[in-house]
């Protein structure tokens, strides 16, 4: 019986396609930024653009193994916002401990992701418009939290414990401890949908799921683990960016309201569901905030970066379908 | 005469010849039937025919012309319909706009649903079928939506009208009406190609037959002369005998270990039967008699609202399909490429599915042990394939349903009760002779087996006892011994 070639795989792979596109990225910013007479090849940008990658990896990860399974959740960065909120007023307003706030953070987001699960699952209804709603409920909630006693709303809550802070600055080297946690998270996640009985599910789920329902595989209780799963996930990045910023708002993760989703779908995620990986996840996520990074010490205005991250995505997309049209053909399907 | 040949059709897939210098020629006003087991060739061909696919070389003349399309679209217009067995109707949206798609007519840059509702009556009217235009396709039936797509192509009045193994979804009096529509269409001068598997439907409603394997033309013979032990020697290239007669059976069931006493659902009313370890029990009926919601129901995929099913003694209801099959119940769903397999998924996952929990090392898949357990079935039912990492939908009907039947007869699960439905359609001769022996086989070891089938011939010589069903309810039993076709037939069909 023949093996497919590793190598052959590896090339033909999203992940791959992203690493070509990740290095004439450098280039082409290495070279913008020297006509600017800055310089965008240094170790300081590339640690820049690892702790940038931080916060969002969380919403990658999450959502990935999401639309890995045919689903989608469109309200994590809300859910991540809102747990930003609960940890500044747990620690400054209702004067809990800060890990006491850290895990009601992650528990309201949990519960958040509970709802999507109960939506989606018991009443039928379509992930996508089941998730805008909530996201938008979600939203509502975090003013409210955000609402001080004198029925002001505050849009930043500021906060500090040397606990926090210290968490906030904790580094090795110059590589900050964040960076070190996202990188665990994407090998532990990469390692469970690629090795594991519930990542072979997942996949399975998600390129048919009544034929996986038929076949045992459990499909509900994967859904509310993957939709639950999500939302702690975004719960995680919002508490970050609160560490790190020493700060709740209800604007947190405005402009990373997608960029879990794109990220996903950037590194070969498909939205049909059932192909990808966490490898690709992350590749996509590098190449986003390569991008911006570079777009930013290029010196370029905010607009054309906004134009620009369009177009990337759809180009990636226009890729993705190109392939996915050819592989349907080659299989006489 | 207008004529439709094929000049030395030929194309490849990687790794497979699908068409080999493939010659032959349809008149009008007969029809021409291609027959060969899966894998022949057939399908490609009317996928050339409609342009869905480019033939690598060859060409495909319709009177004297050659026909060159670069669109499903072209050939449509050009007159060319295939009817594929998935039917390409929008559910959602009535019979007369289905049947006039593209061509709804307008008044006063409106569409003009009066005349819409008229035409589509008269041609309903001609077929002579109870359909109203108003209704939406998806609230017919399987059988009348086929029609609604037949009737599309007798709109559009095209000339060449291909037919992929339409009856596959029909019961033998639905077959009737599609038969008497086949003629009608056949007296007005059309060319008409007919795929199928069915050797007695060949008999009835073809002219010539044109037998493909393995991409080759092996023969064109004309229908009346020939028969079918001639037929199927040339389909399977060598002769297969008495299928039914050479079965090695399992002689004496054991105990009972399925009981369903008085099981209601939304479908299915007051359902009792028992079947024994080793026994195959079969369920004949028209479709939608409520055969396959019996089987959803024990299984736990469908609602039970009342009645009671014991397996081996102890009283059980089933929540979940997982938890059925913790308990040692095995489904092969009636819908292969939907309900059964996950066809962009590898054959290996597709076998391991319901077992990946005892395939681990810590908390690891362990991948040679699911390549030994992949190995094993696909030597037990001799799946032909060239890897274990092919893709599901890369495979013929037939090696599908092994696929899916090697998922439920591994060691690591216990299956008790095994229920088929619909296990061979759309599979050729010499595969579905596979699948009795290996359904037989199920029963040689001790498990208790469901065979659902609305092919008659099949379903009373395969199982011991046949149960009936009509309109949800169970008409009546025979034993094989005792059965006939027109026995079932008029239980099938009580009103």
């Amino acid at each position: 019986m023949k093996k497919k070639l590793p190598l052959a795989g590896a090339l033909r792979s999203k992940a791959f396609t992203l690493v070509v596109l990740l290095v004439i990225l450098v280039a082409l910013f290495t070279v913008l930024a020297s006509v600017n007479n800055t310089r965008f090849f240094t170790a300081r940008t590339f640690i820049g653009i690892l702790s940038d990658l931080a916060v969002p990896s969380f919403l990658a990860i999450g959502a990935g193994c999401l639309i890995v399974s045919g689903n989608i959740d469109l309200s994590q960065a809300s859910v991540g916002a809102m747990a930003g909120v609960i940890l500044a007023v747990g620690i400054s307003w209702w004067q809990i401990p800060w890990w006491g706030a850290i895990v009601l953070a992650i528990a309201a987001s949990a519960a958040a992701g509970l709802l999507n699960a109960v939506i989606v699952n018991e009443l039928g209804i379509a992930p996508f418009v089941t998730t805008l709603a909530i996201s938008s409920v979600i939203k509502g909630i975090t003013m409210l939290l955000s609402t001080d006693p004198g029925n002001i709303l505050v849009s930043s809550i500021a906060f500090t414990t040397p606990a926090t802070d210290a968490i906030a600055a904790a580094s090795f080297g110059d590589i900050p401890a964040t960076a070190i946690v996202m990188v665990a998270a994407f090998i532990v996640y990469g390692l469970m949908l690629a090795k594991t009985k519930l990542g072979k599910s997942i996949y399975l789920i998600g390129c048919n799921r009544v034929a996986a329902r038929l076949s045992g595989l459990g499909e509900k209780k994967i859904s509310y683990f993957l939709f639950i799963n999500c939302s702690a996930l975004g719960g995680v990045s919002g508490v970050i960016l609160s560490l790190r910023s020493k700060q709740g708002t209800m604007l947190a993760l405005q402009s990373d309201q997608f960029t879990g989703v794109t990220a996903a779908i950037l590194g070969g995620i498909s939205f049909s569901g059932g192909s990808g990986g966490m490898g690709g996840a992350f590749m996509g996520l590098l190449v986003i905030k390569t991008f911006n990074k570079g777009m930013m010490i290029a010196d370029s205005n905010t607009y054309l970066t906004f134009v620009l991250s369009g177009v990337l995505l759809i180009a990636a997309l226009t890729m993705d379908y190109v392939s996915v049209r050819r592989q349907r053909k080659r299989a006489g399907a | 005469m207008e004529y439709l040949e094929f000049r030395n059709v030929g194309k490849a897939f990687p790794g497979v010849v699908a068409l080999d210098g493939v010659s032959f020629t349809a008149r009008a006003g007969k029809v021409v039937a291609l027959l060969g087991e899966n894998g022949a060739g057939k399908s490609t061909l009317l996928k050339i025919l409609s342009a869905d696919i480019k033939a690598d070389t060859g060409k495909v003349v319709l009177s004297g012309k050659e026909l060159s399309f670069s669109s499903t679209a072209q050939a449509i217009n050009a007159g060319i319909s295939v009817i594929y067995q998935e039917r390409q109707l929008i559910p959602a949206m009535s019979v007369m706009e289905n049947v006039f798609i593209g061509e709804l007519p307008v008044k006063n840059g409106l569409v003009d649903f009066n005349r819409l509702f008229l035409d589509t009556k008269a041609i309903i009217d001609k077929f002579g079928l109870p359909i109203d235009p108003e209704a939406t396709v998806m609230s017919l039936p399987v059988a009348y939506q086929q029609m609604v797509e037949i009737m599309k192509a007798y709109r559009r009045d095209c000339l060449v009208i291909a037919f992929d193994e339409p009856t596959a979804p029909l019961t033998d009096t639905e077959i009737d009406i599609l038969f008497n529509i086949i003629r009608q269409l056949k007296e007005a001068g059309k060319i008409i190609i007919y795929v199928s598997h069915r050797i007695r439907e060949i008999f009835q409603i073809t002219d010539e037959i044109a037998v493909l394997k393995d991409g080759r033309l092996v023969k064109t013979l004309t229908t009346p002369e020939t028969d079918q032990q001639e037929l199927i020697s040339a389909m399977v290239g060598r002769d297969i005998g008495d299928t039914y007669a050479s079965l090695d059976r399992n002689g004496e069931p054991g105990s009972v270990v399925l009981e369903v006493d008085n099981l209601c659902t939304d479908a299915v009313d007051n359902v009792s039967f028992t079947l024994r370890a080793g026994e195959i029990v079969g369920f004949a009926g028209l479709v939608g008699a409520g055969r396959t919601e019996v089987a959803r129901a024990i299984f736990g995929a469908d609602r039970i609202l009342s009645g009671e099913i014991r397996l081996g003694g102890g009283s059980v209801r089933f929540k979940t399909p997982r938890d059925a099959i913790k308990a040692g119940i095995a489904l092969c769903p009636e819908d292969r490429k939907e309900q059964g397999l996950v066809l962009w998924a590898s054959i290996r996952d597709n076998i391991c599915m319901p077992v990946l929990h005892k395939l681990k090392k810590l908390i690891f898949l362990d991948g040679a042990a699911q390549d030994r357990l992949t190995q094993a079935a696909v030597e037990k039912y001799s799946i032909r394939t060239p890897s274990l990492w092919k893709r599901a939908l890369e495979l013929s009907g037939g090696n599908q349903q092994k696929v899916i039947l090697g998922r439920w007869t591994s060691d690591e699960v216990a299956t008790r009760v095994l229920i088929l439905d619909e296990p061979t359609k759309g599979i050729d001769i010499g595969t579905k002779a596979e699948i009795y022996q290996l359904v037989c086989d199920f029963a040689k070891r001790g498990v208790g087996v469901i065979f659902i089938s609305s092919e008659l011939t099949e379903v009373i010589n395969v199982a011991d006892r046949i149960i009936v069903m009509h309109n949800g309810h169970i008409t009546g039993e025979v034993a094989r011994q005792d059965a006939t076709e027109e026995k079932v037939l008029s239980l099938a069909m009580l009103s």
